[in-house]
Order: structure tokens, then C-alpha cells, then sequence
């Protein structure tokens, strides 16, 4: 493309870099603030005798399993979402199968090509566009219908419901998380490991019971680093499954 | 069981989940994602003819993404409502709806109920359990925010140390972790009562099916149903063994 950039274009693409950055930045911290005052109000103005000793030994074991995803989602997105998205995709949420087909999408709808000012608008105008019908869609389906529909089930199916979601969850989680991954050999140190974990190290010191998942979290990406394919380091950097 | 004399044994928990206050928070939350898109487009707008974008290429960009996310969107609408039980729907909007995923957030809620003796959705999951897992994953959630707030700025201005993290190790490293984390406790039902190891292979085998189907007929909306639909063949399966009698009469 022959387009060269005067400066009063320059300046203002500038702007509107400032303007997203600084906006970005703003309403993420209010999203963050309300997220959190929710639990909080809870945790402050009823009286259910929790202690913050409750809430750090919680905190810790979640932190166990996902510490390491704080920090590595941001840096692998980052070359693909571009600064201002940044700000709108990890408020959103479902990053890779609903956020980046978005901006895909959109940029082939207008021959944009990724990287370029032109494939970073039409990305950002996209996710805007998901985002609006996400919104939209949760609060009417979910917030809206949803609770509706969940008072008009029989008492006894959601009680049962209640009692399975988690099983039912996790078993697809886990077969989705590996068929996307295709790492075949950290799947089976994985599976290796929290089965000896769980089954033999937990019933001779029942002690570890609480910190199961941090120590097989722990002992599966050491062995993962440690017992790796060599010379697959260079087809490293796989897409990321932002689950 | 503890007796149901001590605070926060009742486990009603929509009777404190779903309160208004955390409806007007959940509605903030809402609000920030609309201001935040309102002020993007609008700045958009106004420098789209300096990127060499026009104003109708940013409509059609703005639908086609809209577009595109409707079949996604309905997938996680699907997932939270079957979650809204355990979490009241404030928390569900915020929490799997946005921040963060139901595979994240549900994995999180079970590991912090674990650290009170409980497990999610049991009949020891009382509200003390819930509000303590609920804080947990916002504050879980609240970090991956936070690093996104402190690593953007650090990557825009190109930190070369961040850019030359090795490459395997960003692979290795992060999957390791993720699939030792949802193994660790996907394998954990599998010791618990024989209804919750129908459950949990009913849902592995769910999704298998959905992503090999997926796969062969490339039907790539079968990828993001998935998980809506193993929950529903899940729970449907174990509800007619937890019926049949398969479950331990109390636990």
C-alpha cells in the first residue's frame, strides 16, 4: 500500500492511541473495583463468621493452579490484540474462541490486513461489535431468562444438578483443554502426576489433601520443562486456548 | 456434618447470591465494558481517516464482529445457566459471563470450597463456602486484570525482557500448568461417590465426541457448544443415576 502518514495523520492516530490507553486503563479499573466489591459486601456485611484467614488460604490455593496464566495470557495476546484491545478483551473474556474470530472476521470483511493501523481499527471496531452483543446477550438470556427459568425447575433437579455441575463441567474441560493443546507428552505427565498425587502420596499424608492441585500444578510443569522434546523447542509458541 | 446452628451453615445460597446489592455491582460491571466500547468508537471515528480506514469500513467491521460473536455468546449463555444454582446469577454474569470463564472460574470456586472441607455444590457447600468462593475467584480473576494493567503499558514500549522470554518455555510452562491443574481435578471426582465417576467420563466423552464430529463434518460451532452440551448430557445422566439409587444415601 502506498500510503504515507502526514503528520497531522500522525498526530491523529497519536490521539486516539492516548485516548484508548487512558480510557482503556479507566474502565478497566472500574470493572476491577465492582468485581470485587461484590464478593467483598458479602464477605463484610454478613455474618457467616469468615475470617480473612479463610479467604487467604482460599485465595492461595486458586492462586496455586492459575498464578502462572495471570501473566503468560497478557504477554501471548498482547502481539495479536494490540494495546487498546488488551483493555477489552481480558474484561470480556473468551478470548480465543469468540474475540479473535470477531476481529478475523471484520478484517477480512474489509481486506484489513493484521498489523497494519487499518487491521488494528477494524479489530477494535469488531471486538466492540462482540462486545455489544455479549452484553447485550448475557443480560437478557442469563440475567433475564435464566433466572426465571432456574426458579421454575423442580426444587429436587436442582438440587441434583447442584450436586454434579462440577463433574459434569470438568470431564469436557479437561478433553477440550487437551485436544486443543495437542501436547501429548504434558498431558501424561499431567495425568501421571495427579493420579499419584491423589491416590498414593494424599491417603499416606493426608496433610497434602488441601494443597493437592498446587503441588501436581508444581510437579507437572518441572517435569514438563525437564523431561520436554528437544528439538520441538523451536516449534514452540502454540496458540493459546484462552479457556 | 456440622450442625446448621453455626453462621453461614444455611445453604440457601441464593438467598444472599442473589441480593440487589450485587445485582447494581454486576450491572457497574456491565456499564464499564458499554462506556469502554462507546469511548473506543468514538475515537475510531475520529481518526479513521488518518489509519486509511472509512467510516463505512468500521460499521461493517463493528457488525461483522457482532455477527460473529452471536453463535459464541449464546454457547456461554447456555454454560452459565446451568451454573446459576451454585452461583446466584450476579456472580455468573460477572464471573463466567465476563472476567472469567466457567472452566477458570468453576475450577477455582471447587479448589477454594476444598480449602473449607467442602465441595462445590454438596451438602456442605453452605454460604459461608460460597461467599469464601466467590472472593476467592474475583480476587483470581482481579490478578489477571491487574497484570494485564501492568504488563500492557511494559509491552507497548517493547521491554525487550519480556519480548525475549524463551519461546518453549512460554509454551511447556503455561499448558503444563493448565492441564495439570484441570487433570488434578478432573481425576479428583473420579474418588469421590460412583455417580460423580458416571458424571465426569459421561462429560469427557461428550466433548470428545462433539470435537471429533466438529472435526469430520468441520462444523466448527460444534467446538463452542461443546461444553454446553456435555453439561447437559452430564447432568441428565447423573440424574437418573443419583435416582437410581447410585448415589450414598446422605453424604
Amino acid at each position: 500500500m502506498s500510503f504515507t502518514a502526514t503528520a497531522e495523520q500522525t498526530a491523529a492516530v497519536d490521539q486516539f492511541d492516548r485516548t484508548t490507553s487512558r480510557w482503556g486503563r479507566i474502565t478497566m479499573i472500574i470493572a476491577l473495583v465492582f468485581s470485587l466489591a461484590a464478593p467483598i459486601y458479602l464477605v463484610l456485611f454478613t455474618d457467616l463468621g469468615i475470617t480473612s484467614g479463610m479467604i487467604w488460604t482460599a485465595f492461595f490455593a486458586v492462586a496455586a493452579a492459575f498464578f502462572v496464566l495471570w501473566f503468560v495470557e497478557p504477554i501471548t495476546y498482547y502481539p495479536v490484540l494490540g494495546p487498546a484491545a488488551m483493555y477489552q478483551a481480558f474484561m470480556i473474556g473468551n478470548i480465543a474462541n469468540k474475540l479473535l474470530p470477531s476481529a478475523l472476521v471484520a478484517q477480512a470483511a474489509v481486506g484489513a490486513k493484521a498489523g497494519t493501523k487499518r487491521g488494528e481499527f477494524s479489530a477494535l471496531m469488531a471486538i466492540c461489535g462482540a462486545a455489544m452483543v455479549h452484553v447485550f446477550s448475557m443480560l437478557l438470556f442469563v440475567g433475564v431468562l435464566g433466572t426465571w427459568l432456574v426458579s421454575i425447575i423442580p426444587t429436587d433437579i436442582v438440587d441434583v444438578a447442584r450436586l454434579y455441575i462440577f463433574p459434569s463441567i470438568i470431564g469436557a474441560v479437561l478433553v477440550q483443554l487437551i485436544v486443543t493443546m495437542k501436547q501429548p507428552r504434558v498431558t501424561v505427565i499431567a495425568v501421571v502426576v495427579a493420579v499419584v498425587v491423589l491416590f498414593v502420596l494424599v491417603p499416606a499424608v493426608p496433610a497434602l489433601a488441601k494443597p493437592a492441585t498446587g503441588i501436581v500444578v508444581l510437579l507437572t510443569a518441572v517435569l514438563a520443562w525437564f523431561l520436554r522434546s528437544r528439538n520441538s523447542d523451536a516449534a514452540a509458541v502454540q496458540e493459546h486456548p484462552g479457556i | 456434618m456440622k450442625t446448621a446452628v453455626m453462621p453461614g451453615g444455611s445453604t440457601d445460597i441464593l438467598a444472599i447470591a442473589n441480593i440487589p446489592i450485587l445485582w447494581i455491582l454486576a450491572i457497574g460491571v456491565f456499564g464499564a465494558i458499554i462506556l469502554q466500547s462507546v469511548i473506543y468508537m468514538r475515537a475510531a471515528q475520529k481518526a479513521g481517516p488518518s489509519a486509511n480506514i472509512s467510516q463505512a469500513e468500521l460499521k461493517t467491521s463493528f457488525r461483522a464482529g457482532a455477527v460473529a460473536a452471536i453463535g459464541p455468546s449464546l454457547a456461554v449463555v447456555l454454560v452459565s445457566v446451568a451454573l446459576l444454582t451454585l452461583f446466584g446469577t450476579p456472580a455468573v454474569l460477572v464471573r463466567i459471563g465476563l472476567v472469567g470463564s466457567a472452566a477458570t472460574e468453576s475450577a477455582s470456586a471447587s479448589l477454594a470450597a476444598a480449602t473449607m472441607d467442602a465441595t462445590l455444590g454438596g451438602p456442605d457447600y453452605t454460604q459461608a463456602v460460597f461467599v469464601v468462593a466467590f472472593m476467592a475467584m474475583s480476587m483470581s480473576g482481579a490478578m489477571w486484570m491487574i497484570a494485564t494493567l501492568a504488563l500492557t503499558p511494559l509491552l507497548k514500549r517493547g521491554d525487550s525482557k519480556l519480548r525475549h522470554v524463551n519461546p518453549a518455555l512460554m509454551a511447556i510452562v503455561p499448558a503444563a500448568a493448565l492441564i495439570g491443574a484441570f487433570a488434578s481435578l478432573g481425576i479428583a471426582e473420579l474418588g469421590k461417590t460412583p455417580v460423580h465417576i458416571i458424571t465426569v467420563i459421561v462429560s469427557a466423552l461428550v466433548m470428545g465426541i462433539c470435537l471429533f464430529l466438529a472435526k469430520t463434518l468441520s462444523a466448527a460451532w460444534l467446538r463452542e457448544w461443546g461444553l454446553g452440551i456435555a453439561i447437559l448430557v452430564g447432568l441428565a445422566v447423573a440424574y437418573f443415576a443419583h435416582t437410581a439409587g447410585l448415589a450414598p444415601a446422605a453424604a
